[in-house]
């Protein structure tokens, strides 16, 4: 199909929609009601898209969609509010934007970081979309490179990298609370084999820790007790700042745009895996490369820019092999998956063949699933704000309420809350000896996926670690983690000195100012 | 005013009991529920909802779909179902794979609990990348009986029903292949077009658009009979080339949906009817063909028997597997070679 067919097609299914009332109402409340979901601890974008798709079956598919995606791209934006606003983060894939959001709005600038977040959301989707319509066979192939070997490596970096930026003195703190959670991921069976490991015959422990109870009692409980300590609010602040789109910063910003949304998409793609550590690798490449890495962690409007505008570009990303290939790139595009089954469409190699014109509608409400996601943000943000202005004695309440809810509204277990408790307590004392939490969640997450690949690409290559160093993908994730870890060696600038002076590119390095 | 609340209490009582004994006869009265164990948009979700819909215009009442996924193997919904009055007002949209829940610990009954109406499944396939050279299931096997255990094959997670087609395969080809679990289908397709392993089992309705989009080369039906496919050609049963397939094959996905076993054999008779009568609809016809299932209509007895001869196969795997919390004899499920 030719460029100019697939524009016409575009633009009548925008107008189509828009011309239908019922449709824009569904829109705009899809929209609200997944930032309700991402903003809210414990409830997540996958949870909200389950539960959509039963409520869509009486739709035709165009509705269904609109409302599927709208709630999509909301829950993914809206996890950013309890980030920046009480430093714990409502979906795991903001975790990352709490590093700068939550000080920025420690500083009275709460309302100006909703308001990066906001836009960058916007930019980011917008920009996974078009990468979504001009690459998606090109992209799909990339995805098709992905074994488990490499499965493993990318595992380790999330854990690692998100270990290394994190951490307020020493590095290999990050590593270790990086290597704690990794630890307590492998609790329960054994995903080949169902071997019991660690659960000390306790049924509960069977299926492993859960991650949504995890996440909200290392997040939340700390913060809370935090609080109490110091008789003070969770972020108290008088003055909020703009809320309106800063065009200067962002386009100050643009390399940092372009390549966190690329990081998005790439990591979106990547079957299995998506947001949740999407936005941790390009806040740790844009630190990395930053001129001024210090000053992230203070509240730095270039991490929030890089962590939101990455995990909304993977949402472009996770759909590219679920529509090109029937593969979902991510949890909440398996839900989608199981969506469109629902309304008799097969997502594969033969949609682009059987109903050409079904990924240019899907690219035409998804741009119009994050205008909406952009328009609510932009009233909402305004209004959440406010919620630091109630007084502690009824916010502190407030919010352990939804910690406790969170936690047992999956799967209704009770077990999940003394887990969340526990967490919380352990995470406390690990703040307060300075360790980062971050890299403890993530590595719960990640985890199960390092475990399993690692030993199911060892079954495959029948106990040989020769593919590592054989397989081109493979070899440059190792590369990477490698060069990460060195440089965070205590005597890696002497090294570098010595290199540079070896190799004779002195000059090089002063023009570059390093 | 004791008095009225006695007279009102013994009327309450007296049309419970008159509306007891008569509510088989008048069932359906009011809207049906069918509590499926999946979540939605799963497989088992979209066959109860066709054929709710169409059973409902039979029974002349709503029939409601909701969802009760979780616990272990569709435990969660078949407990709650289970604790419901046997009434037939509300039924269980379930598939083979929740027969494995008792042996896993999800809940203490076995499957003769219910009285099941099966609408079918999709049929297993054993497929190859479309690069491999391998271009017969015969060459295959040949190349993998010189070098046991050289070939690797994937097909869904250990004791999913594509793993015992797996199994099933190499009791009856003799044929050792090496088995590689992966978390379902999708990813167990997804490797054999990385190039991971070779071969992959999985449903036809989950293979046919990689299957058309040149992605994966077909080599064997795990069924009786061959299958057409538009776009692609003839897919051979392995049953031709492989007689003794047919001691251990199919293994069939046996998709649908159960009312308490324990209820008014009217009640059951009246659903039976509605079900045959529905499973005979243009509608369901037509959808079981353009998604590549095979409709069953078994019910009572025969699906019972169907659902038992699961039930066994499954514990017993998931027990040698070591996947299994509860030993199957305990239980009382016997082995599959004890049933007749």
């Amino acid at each position: 199909m030719d460029i100019l067919a697939s524009f016409s097609v575009f633009g009548s299914t925008l107008l189509t929609l828009l011309s239908s009332p019922t449709n824009l109402i569904i829109l705009l409340g899809a929209s609200f009601a997944g930032i309700i979901f991402g903003a809210l601890p414990g409830l997540t974008a996958t949870l909200g898209v389950a539960l959509l798709t039963t409520l869509t079956y009486g739709m035709d598919v165009n509705t269904a969609l609109i409302a599927l995606l709208g709630l999509y791209v909301g829950a993914i934006y809206g996890g950013s509010y309890p980030s920046i606003l009480i430093n714990i983060p409502g979906t795991a894939a903001a975790a990352a934007t709490a590093l700068d959001g939550y000080p920025l709005a420690c500083k009275g600038e709460g309302g100006r970081a909703l308001g990066l977040t906001t836009t960058a959301s916007l930019i980011g989707t917008l920009l996974g979309i078009l990468v979504l319509v001009i690459a998606s066979p090109t992209v799909a192939r990339m995805a098709l490179e992905f074994t488990s070997f490499e499965f493993f490596l990318l595992a380790l970096f999330g854990i690692l990298i998100s270990g290394t930026i994190t951490s307020s003195d020493l590095v290999v703190k990050g590593w270790i609370a990086g290597l704690i959670g990794l630890a307590v991921s492998t609790i329960g069976r054994d995903p080949l084999q169902f071997f019991p490991r660690f659960t000390f015959d306790m049924p509960d422990l069977d299926q492993g820790l859960e991650v949504v109870p995890v996440l909200i009692g290392a997040f939340g409980i700390p913060q809370v007790i935090k609080a109490l300590r110091n008789k003070e609010s969770l972020g108290a602040m008088q003055q909020f700042g703009r809320i309106l789109p800063e065009w200067r910063t962002l386009f100050k910003n643009r390399n940092n745009i372009a390549r966190s949304s690329m990081i998005g998409i790439g990591i979106g793609s990547v079957p299995g895996i998506g947001e949740d550590i999407a936005g941790w690798v390009s806040y740790g490449t844009t630190k990395n490369t930053s001129k001024h890495p210090e000053t992230f962690g203070t509240g730095e409007p270039e991490g929030i820019i890089a962590s939101e505008t990455a995990n909304n570009a993977s949402i472009g990303g996770a759909l590219i092999p679920l529509l090109t290939l029937g593969i979902p790139g991510s949890p909440p595009a398996a839900m989608l998956l199981g969506a469109l089954m629902l309304h008799g469409i097969t997502p594969g190699p033969m949609v682009v063949v059987e109903t050409p014109d079904f990924l240019i509608e899907v690219t035409a409400i998804l741009v119009l699933c994050s205008f909406a996601m952009w328009i609510n943000g932009m009233f909402l943000a305004k209004q959440v704000v406010k919620v630091l202005r109630i007084p502690a004695a009824i916010f502190l309440p407030v919010v352990t309420l939804m910690c406790i809810l969170g936690s047992y509204a999956l799967g209704l277990n009770i077990f999940n809350l003394y887990m969340m408790m526990l967490v919380g307590i352990v995470a406390y004392f690990l703040n307060e000896m300075k360790y980062p939490i971050s890299p403890l969640v993530i590595g719960v997450i990640l985890g199960p996926m390092a475990d399993e690949n690692l030993r199911r690409a060892l079954m495959v290559s029948e106990g040989s670690f020769m593919p590592f160093i054989e397989r081109p993908v493979s070899i440059f994730l190792l590369s990477v983690i490698i060069l990460i870890m060195m440089t965070k060696l205590p005597k890696y600038p002497k090294y570098k000195a010595a290199l540079v002076k070896l190799l004779g590119l002195n000059r090089l390095f002063k023009a570059k100012g390093e | 005013m004791r008095k009225v609340i006695k007279s009102l209490a013994l009327g309450v009582l007296a049309t419970s009991i008159s509306t007891g004994a008569l509510a088989a006869d008048r069932y359906p009265e009011r809207d049906i529920t069918n509590v499926v164990v999946w979540s939605a948009g799963g497989g088992t979700d979209v066959v109860n909802r066709m054929i709710s819909a169409e059973m409902a215009k039979f029974l002349d009442v709503n029939i409601n779909v909701t969802n009760r996924p979780g616990g272990v193997a569709g435990s969660l919904g078949m407990s709650y179902v289970h604790r419901k009055r046997a009434d037939g007002y509300t039924l269980v949209g379930l598939s083979e794979s929740v027969v494995g829940s008792a042996v896993q610990g999800g809940w203490n009954q076995k499957m003769d609990v219910w009285y099941p109406f099966i609408v079918g499944g999709s049929p297993d396939l054993i497929s190859v990348s479309a690069k491999s050279k391998y271009n017969t299931l015969e060459e295959l096997i040949a190349d993998v009986k010189k070098n046991p255990r050289s070939i690797k094959a994937s097909a869904g997670g250990a004791g999913s029903i594509h793993h015992l087609n797996l199994l099933a395969l190499m009791n009856g080809t003799g044929a050792e292949f090496n088995y590689i679990p992966y978390p379902g289908s999708a990813p167990a397709q997804t490797a054999v077009m990385t190039g991971e392993v070779e071969l992959v089992i999985t449903s036809l309705a989950e293979q046919q658009q990689l299957i058309k989009g040149g992605n994966l080369k077909p080599l064997a039906m795990l069924v009786a009979n061959d299958q057409e496919l538009e776009g692609f050609g003839t897919i051979p049963s392995a049953f031709k080339a492989y007689p003794s397939l047919e001691k251990y094959l199919p293994i069939m996905q046996a998709i649908g949906l159960a009312v308490r076993q324990d209820a008014p054999d009217n009640v059951k008779q009246k659903l039976t009817t509605a079900f045959q009568k529905a499973i005979a609809t243009p509608t369901i016809q037509k959808w079981a063909q353009d998604n590549f299932y095979v409709l069953s209509g078994l019910t009572g007895a025969a699906a019972s028997k169907e659902f038992a001869f699961l039930e066994s196969l499954f514990s017993w795997t998931l027990h040698d597997l070591g996947a299994a919390k509860v030993i199957p004899s305990k239980l009382g499920i016997p082995k599959p070679s004890e049933l007749n």
